[in-house]
């Protein structure tokens, strides 16, 4: 866990990947929401599952990565 | 210096997020230029520098602009506006087809028809708030601020009105009485908003209906045109 969140002097590289993620996340959401005409509910619901599976992969890849 | 480097990656994201959340509920000006002009200006921002009197420039650029047109060959009526057709009633023996201009819509207008400018007519005194509603443009005194440009061409009278809304400024004419004019030429502009109606004798046929959307210059409305 705390090579997750700092490792040798800098971020531990899942915070930072996370970090990003959500943020590039946070503004792909905001770009669909203006090009689609969905209902905002079911936009958020899809949006907040993609980033869910997201941020699993990353965990994911953290976790296999520090076995 | 990785984690310099990662500072100011996360910092960009950062910035990026808080300046959607600045412009919310409009596009920040990262996303706005990849977005149809619809959704880059939405409807409620516009009405909202229209009542501030200040616009975006950017939006300014696009309200103004004027791309080249290549009209279709033929003798067919063109569109004189870009917009939507909302009428295409006949009264009198003429038919008048009203087509409403959007904020979004080019609004440079083009002749339907070769022929002479035979007259430049300025019309009314008060504004109306656009798409030409319950003809209002046919009345006397009330009707909204126009200009009539009448066309004489071998076959007809064609004659093109434009009209502001409560929104628009103004209106430029770029044609004087005696001038030729060729299909598709280039004859006018409303400065913000508006309706263009082509008045047209009842006989000619249309090719465009209620609820189309036409191109200035480029969308043929109407055909046999016919001395009545």
């Amino acid at each position: 866990m705390s090579g997750f969140l700092w490792t040798a002097g800098h971020l531990g590289w899942g915070i930072f990947a996370l970090s990003v993620f959500t943020g590039l996340w946070l503004l792909l959401s905001d770009f669909c929401w203006r090009l689609t005409r969905i209902r905002i509910t079911r936009f958020a619901a899809t949006m907040a599952a993609g980033w869910i599976v997201g941020a699993a992969l990353i965990l994911l890849g953290c976790y296999i990565a520090s076995r | 210096m990785i984690l310099a480097a990662q500072i100011v990656i996360l910092c960009l994201i950062a910035a990026a997020v808080l300046l959607g959340g600045f412009y919310f509920p409009y596009p920040s000006p990262l996303i706005r230029r990849w977005l149809p002009p619809r959704k880059r200006w939405p409807e409620m921002q516009i009405r909202g520098w229209l009542k501030s009197g200040k616009f975006q420039r950017a939006f300014l650029s696009h309200f103004y602009s004027d791309p080249e047109r290549v009209a279709p060959p033929g003798n067919s009526m063109l569109a004189p506006a870009d917009g939507l057709v909302t009428s295409a009633d006949v009264r009198g023996g003429v038919r008048y087809l009203v087509i409403a201009l959007s904020f979004w819509d080019m609004h440079v207008q083009r002749s339907p028809v070769a022929g002479k400018v035979i007259s430049v007519e300025s019309h009314g005194d008060g504004f109306m708030d656009g798409e030409g509603r319950e003809f209002a443009f046919l009345r006397e005194k009330t009707c909204p601020v126009q200009k009539r440009l009448v066309i004489a061409t071998d076959a007809g009278l064609v004659a093109v009105r434009l009209i502001t809304s409560l929104a628009a400024r103004r209106i430029e004419t770029w044609v004087n009485e005696g001038e030729e004019v060729t299909r598709g030429q280039r004859i006018g502009r409303i400065l913000l908003g508006s309706t263009v109606v082509l008045e047209l004798p009842a006989t000619s046929k249309l090719l465009v209906r209620r609820g189309d959307r036409v191109w200035a210059g480029e969308t043929w409305v109407a055909e046999g045109l016919t001395l009545p």
